[in-house]
């Protein structure tokens, strides 16, 4: 199914779906984030700080809450998350591929409740990058594309007064649907221009991972180069990398008291972060990642190797986040380049 | 599986056993379900146990899984949950939620010899391996117990393994003299030299320290060992179980799920990050 939309219709259509809560991006504090959408949306954003990543596995959730008089047995809560349909405009298609990914973690081999509900109830209405929205981006390199709908449920693409429609699930078709008269047939010149709008689009010039479908087999062949320890010497630990990457799922579990006589409390998960020296540390001290080489390495290798084994993918859909917001120029593209060309 | 995967079970201590005082004290604790019915294990599986307020910790199952009226860990008190159970009393209830991990291949050992090589608290991991064997003594040949402590106080199951014999040949021994103890005397690794078992028709399943695994492996092959007759078990630091929350791998692998059992031939291909 495609479609034209109106760009004076958008807020139309989101008023349209009122069995979803929308969001979009927003300026909050200078920064771009998905908000719920209060009066007009914007998708004149470059991309959000955050990817969506968020909305199926918050940075805080609660498994579930405990209650226990000492000596007896514990009442166990469990708090699954609500049944809320929320529809996400604006989705690049790194971070679409991003979540992609996520799927791949939390919902193959064994299900993850809290995971699967929420992304059960949630929708993607993606916006293609008619030019890149970052100096860093590389999605091209991954297997991506600036107009790639993998992951979305409708790709929007702007063509300037309005948006090109393409539904791509069964759930963008009835989110398109319930717009009803506020969507009109494209003419052959609006599926020409976006069709020119898409050659444009990746013809844009990127940064590029010179040999990604060569760096499973050339990292693995370079885990003991000096390299790593040399391109991680100025890393602050922050992990800043990781917290804004739409691919990294790794989290911790932890209780959180609230009370005593009767014991209170949560059993939370909270994001986690490889970058962090106690990630791997054993109780009796021992840490198999112990130094920021060690730790870079996990990062970049799990990205570009370790997932490619597992699951047949890159798991970097080159939104360049993790480039631009490190505090001091760790860049990854630079480091896969680099320890692949030194490789063997 | 349950549906919730992150939702643990509910079962009360029915048994307490110090195995080692001091600063390094390991405690044994028998869990049986509240509902009665739980999961059932292979041996070399873990299962991850809370004391709700303080957390959950990952710990191998140390009894057999042809017991199945309780569950048995052994617990070294190290860290926040450990010290909590330690603190615990029969009676109290814990969660327990598993089994997670591949387990040993018992099955394809039979007819064969099987050497046990443990160190510290790394008896418990593969008790449950040298119990079933020794339940089912007529599927092996020899069964050989190598086991060491730093003192004899630090020696576990002291009684069990006094059972053992009989059955199974014994080898304890400590790392410092002391008056009072005639068995060897020295490291693990070199109790097992000192031996000199034979690799024929031989398998032999190692755990303990890191850098006793490392030199028990390397004696072994001294000794003629293949890399395939060598099994041992890893741990690393875990929070899921499930191979999703993303720190325990080695490389390509989830140990909470590939592992933590693994022959000497299949760690060897994976990088050396443990």
């Amino acid at each position: 199914m495609e479609k034209i939309l109106d760009k004076q219709r958008l807020d139309d259509w989101i008023a349209a779906l009122t069995d979803w809560e929308a969001f979009a991006p927003a300026v909050e504090d200078g920064v771009w984030a998905f908000r719920p959408v209060v009066g007009a949306a914007r998708l004149d954003h470059p991309n959000t700080k955050q990817p969506p990543k968020g909305f199926a596995f918050p940075q805080r959730e609660v498994f579930f809450s405990f209650e226990q008089i000492k000596g007896e047995a514990p009442r166990l809560t469990q708090k699954l998350p609500d049944s809320k349909h929320r529809v996400v405009f604006g989705v690049r298609p790194c971070d679409a591929r991003g979540t992609v990914r996520m799927d791949r973690v939390f919902a193959d081999h064994v299900d993850d409740v809290y995971y699967q509900s929420r992304r059960n109830n949630m929708a993607y209405v993606g916006l293609a990058c008619n030019k890149p929205p970052s100096a860093h981006c590389f999605c091209l390199s991954v297997g991506g594309s600036p107009v790639s709908s993998d992951g979305l449920d409708v790709l929007m693409t702007d063509l300037g007064d309005r948006y090109f429609l393409a539904a791509i699930t069964e759930t963008g078709k009835s989110l398109m649907t319930t717009a009803g008269d506020l969507l009109k047939m494209p003419a052959a010149a609006d599926r020409k221009q976006a069709a020119s709008v898409h050659a444009e689009a990746v013809a844009q010039p990127q940064r590029a991972i010179n040999n990604p479908d060569g760096a499973p087999a050339r990292l693995k062949a370079s885990f003991k180069s000096p390299l790593w320890e040399e391109l991680a010497q100025a890393c602050i630990g922050c992990g800043i990398c990781t917290f804004l990457c739409p691919t990294c799922h790794c989290f911790d579990i932890n209780d959180e008291v609230t009370g005593s006589a009767p014991l209170k409390g949560n059993r939370v998960r909270t994001w986690d972060n490889c970058q962090f020296p106690d990630f791997t540390m054993h109780t009796s001290g021992h840490n198999p990642r112990p130094t920021v080489g060690a730790r870079l390495r996990q990062r970049v290798c799990h990205k570009f190797q370790y997932f490619h084994e597992n699951f047949g993918m890159h798991q970097c859909t080159g939104c360049g986040r993790c480039i631009s917001d490190c505090p001091v120029g760790i860049d990854i593209v630079h480091v896969v380049n680099k320890v692949t060309e030194h490789a063997g | 599986m349950p549906d919730n995967i992150y939702l643990p079970e509910l079962a009360r201590i029915t048994y307490i056993k110090e195995e080692v005082p001091g600063e390094r004290a390991i405690k044994t604790f028998r869990v049986e379900p509240l509902n009665g019915d739980s999961f059932e294990h292979e041996c070399g599986q873990c299962a991850m146990l809370s004391a709700f307020g303080r957390g959950e910790m990952m710990i191998s199952i140390a009894s057999s899984p042809l017991v199945k009226e309780y569950k048995q860990f052994s617990i070294m008190r190290v860290g926040r949950v450990s010290a909590a159970f330690h603190d615990l009393a029969v009676g109290d209830v814990v969660g327990i939620r598993g089994p997670y991990g591949n387990s040993f291949p018992v099955d394809d050992w039979r007819g064969r010899n099987l050497y046990f090589i443990g160190g510290g608290c790394g008896l418990a991991p593969i008790w449950p391996v040298i119990t079933t064997a020794v339940a089912q003594r007529d599927n092996f040949k020899n069964i050989t117990v190598f086991y060491g402590g730093r003192s004899p106080r630090d020696i576990m199951y002291k009684a069990e393994l006094e059972k053992l014999r009989g059955v199974a040949d014994v080898h304890l021994s400590v790392d410092k003299a002391e008056d009072g103890w005639d068995a060897y005397c020295g490291f693990v690794p070199a109790n097992v030299m000192d031996k000199e078992p034979s690799s024929d028709n031989a398998i032999a399943i190692t755990c303990g320290p890191p850098i006793m695994i490392k030199y028990v492996i390397q004696n072994l092959s001294q000794l003629g060992f293949a890399d395939e007759q060598i099994y041992t078990t890893l741990e690393n630091k875990m929070k899921c179980g499930l191979g999703k929350c993303g720190r325990c791998n080695v490389g390509k692998d989830y140990v909470c799920v590939k592992g933590p059992v693994y022959s000497w031939a299949e760690l060897k291909n994976l990088p050396e990050e443990y």
